[in-house]
């Protein structure tokens, strides 16, 4: 997903759960801000590495492909991006590697996603918006794994975009074009074109997008999530099908302007359960009551103009996304003041979710995101930047 | 990291360390000794790709192609050992290859780097000269057997470096309840 959801359609639905304005802003900040938190930008603030949520290109080629490499990008994409669906799924054939692997697709509804919901009750708005974030990204990013691996993310020429008949002139119109299945009337297909040169801007109008380049090699970063399949699940517009790596030869078809819609309605009903309004939070619900009065204008939202529709929600200006806004005040604060900054309420539950979702890995008999330690008083086993956030937390809890 | 895999690292490290200092002090005939290592290489890439196919490939769309491959690397191990006249030659194709191509994608990611403000670029750049002055090295001293031996035992004592130090990096995260 890209900005537009995770920053304005955030702010829409957090609006709609019961926010006020002031707070719609911190969850949507944080919801985009793991996007941005990288190791090179807390490197610039001081933060801890360990929580950064996200990579950038180039850190990305600098990761080595060892095992502790692919545990580290492992526990960075599985845990904000890619948060598997099940972690005891049975692929019902190949190598124990090959089923750790497996086990790691994501999808919408899984049991990690009511942990993730449940570990930002009670806790900072920042922590809700980082829910947030991997709550839409379980929709946009389903049938990819949030580890590097060819055999589950690679995609190959079979790879068609489905486009809506009356928009679908004789330009759009290839040779390839044919009816198709369920859509049978309403939509004609096109060969999507991927290249490889990745400052090249995707060209809608032709279907040639910008995916990463095929590589021999298993645990290539170059297989990491979709970036195979380029940006075509984060459009929220886009409807396509094609083999999934691990599918058995069997299509898939993803229409995100449908599942983009249910993540919506999910993301309302999920900080609802975080204001209290319910008293649980459980998979396959959709607070459809909410946002039903605004669904035609929510599905008729060209390209989804999120802004708008946020403003005239709530009445209220959203100023643009500015990754930067708070790390000053971070930068700036003594060391013991740290924690109290919105950054450090962002930190604290970054790492809170990254440690979860790797020990709910690694009790799952699956070491691909690394080995989870219980905490102990007497010895440190653990890795350093984790200091700080178990005494924060002791400190918190004895207070 | 498991106990098997720092032991691993630390055994495939000292391994990688014992041969270059061997090569070191007895640098004749070294280049003989790499060219055999290097097909032994190519045979062993080509077994791990036909096990990689054997235990996942074979279940991804499109992982026939896995297959050939294997067989293609492991062909290619066979006809590398035909070519130990020449092994002076091969050995300095494959350092000129390496370190040319290491030293350029170094150099842009040290640029890229310091685009983006981040402190990882002189390290990047620091590499990516060292490989680029390697290659020069071995173009202007391509005649010298001993010298493209001693190259090749650098970057072998530096990869070992780097396979012991991850043994000893704290690695687990911690978990509290």
């Amino acid at each position: 997903m890209q900005i537009d959801f995770h920053y304005y359609a955030t702010y829409c639905s957090a609006y709609l759960a019961g926010y006020s304005h002031e707070d719609c802003l911190a969850i949507c900040y944080s919801a985009q801000f793991t996007d941005c938190c990288t190791r090179t930008l807390l490197s610039t603030i001081g933060g801890p590495a360990e929580a950064a949520t996200t990579q950038l290109q180039l850190e990305m080629m600098d990761a080595r492909t060892d095992i502790l490499g692919l545990q580290d990008i492992t526990r960075i994409w599985a845990s904000f991006h890619f948060l598997p669906r099940d972690l005891k799924a049975d692929p019902g054939k190949g190598s124990r590697i090959y089923k750790a692997k497996y086990r790691l697709i994501c999808g919408p509804n899984g049991d990690l996603l009511v942990k993730t919901v449940n570990l930002a009750k009670d806790k900072s708005l920042q922590a809700a918006g980082i829910a947030m974030h991997v709550l839409a990204d379980t929709w946009a990013h389903q049938y990819f794994a949030g580890t590097p691996s060819q055999v589950i993310n690679n995609t190959d020429y079979w790879f068609f975009e489905l486009l809506p008949a009356e928009a679908s002139g004789d330009s759009a119109d290839s040779g390839d074009s044919k009816e198709n299945g369920d859509a049978k009337k309403s939509f004609t297909e096109r060969r999507i074109t991927f290249r490889h040169n990745p400052t090249g801007k995707d060209d809608l109008d032709k279907g040639i997008y910008t995916g990463t380049v095929y590589q021999l090699e298993e645990n290539s970063v170059m297989s990491l999530g979709h970036g195979r399949a380029g940006h075509l699940p984060d459009y929220s517009f886009m409807r396509y099908k094609y083999l999934p790596a691990w599918g058995k030869y069997e299509e898939v078809i993803k229409d995100n302007p449908s599942d983009y819609y249910k993540a919506f309605c999910q993301m309302v009903y999920a900080m609802r359960y975080l204001r209290g309004d319910y008293s649980a939070f459980e998979t396959g619900r959709y607070d459809t009551e909410k946002v039903s009065p605004y669904e035609t204008e929510i599905k008729e939202i060209p390209c989804a103009d999120w802004k708008a529709f946020g403003e005239k929600l709530s009445g209220c200006e959203i100023p643009d996304f500015d990754a930067n806004r708070y790390c000053a005040e971070y930068k700036q604060a003594s060391e013991d003041d740290k924690d109290d900054t919105f950054l450090g309420s962002y930190i604290d539950a970054a790492l809170a979710q990254k440690t979860m979702v790797t020990n709910q890995i690694f009790q799952s008999d699956n070491l691909l995101a690394g080995y989870s330690v219980e905490y102990s008083e007497s010895r440190f086993l653990g890795i350093r930047d984790f200091i700080h956030y178990v005494e924060h937390k002791r400190k918190k809890e004895n207070a | 990291m498991s106990k098997f895999q720092r032991f691993q690292n630390i055994v495939i490290g000292l391994s990688m360390l014992i041969s270059a200092a061997i090569l070191i002090l007895l640098p004749e005939g070294g280049c003989l000794y790499i060219m055999l290592f290097l097909a032994a290489s190519l045979i062993l890439r080509g077994i791990s790709e036909l096990i990689y196919y054997f235990t996942m490939a074979r279940y991804m769309v499109g992982g026939k192609l896995i297959l050939f491959i294997g067989a293609v690397f492991f062909d290619f191990g066979f006809f590398t050992l035909t070519l130990s006249d020449e092994s002076k030659l091969f050995v300095l194709a494959y350092l000129l290859g390496f370190h040319a191509f290491a030293g350029l994608v170094n150099v842009l990611r040290a640029l890229e780097a310091k685009r983006y403000k981040s402190t990882s670029w002189r390290i990047n750049m620091a590499q990516g000269v060292a490989s680029i002055l390697t290659v020069l090295i071995c173009m202007i001293f391509s005649h010298n057997e001993t010298l493209l031996v001693y190259c090749y035992c650098a970057g072998m004592i530096y990869s070992a470096a780097l396979r012991i130090y991850s043994v000893f990096k704290r690695t687990a995260v911690v978990y509290i309840q």
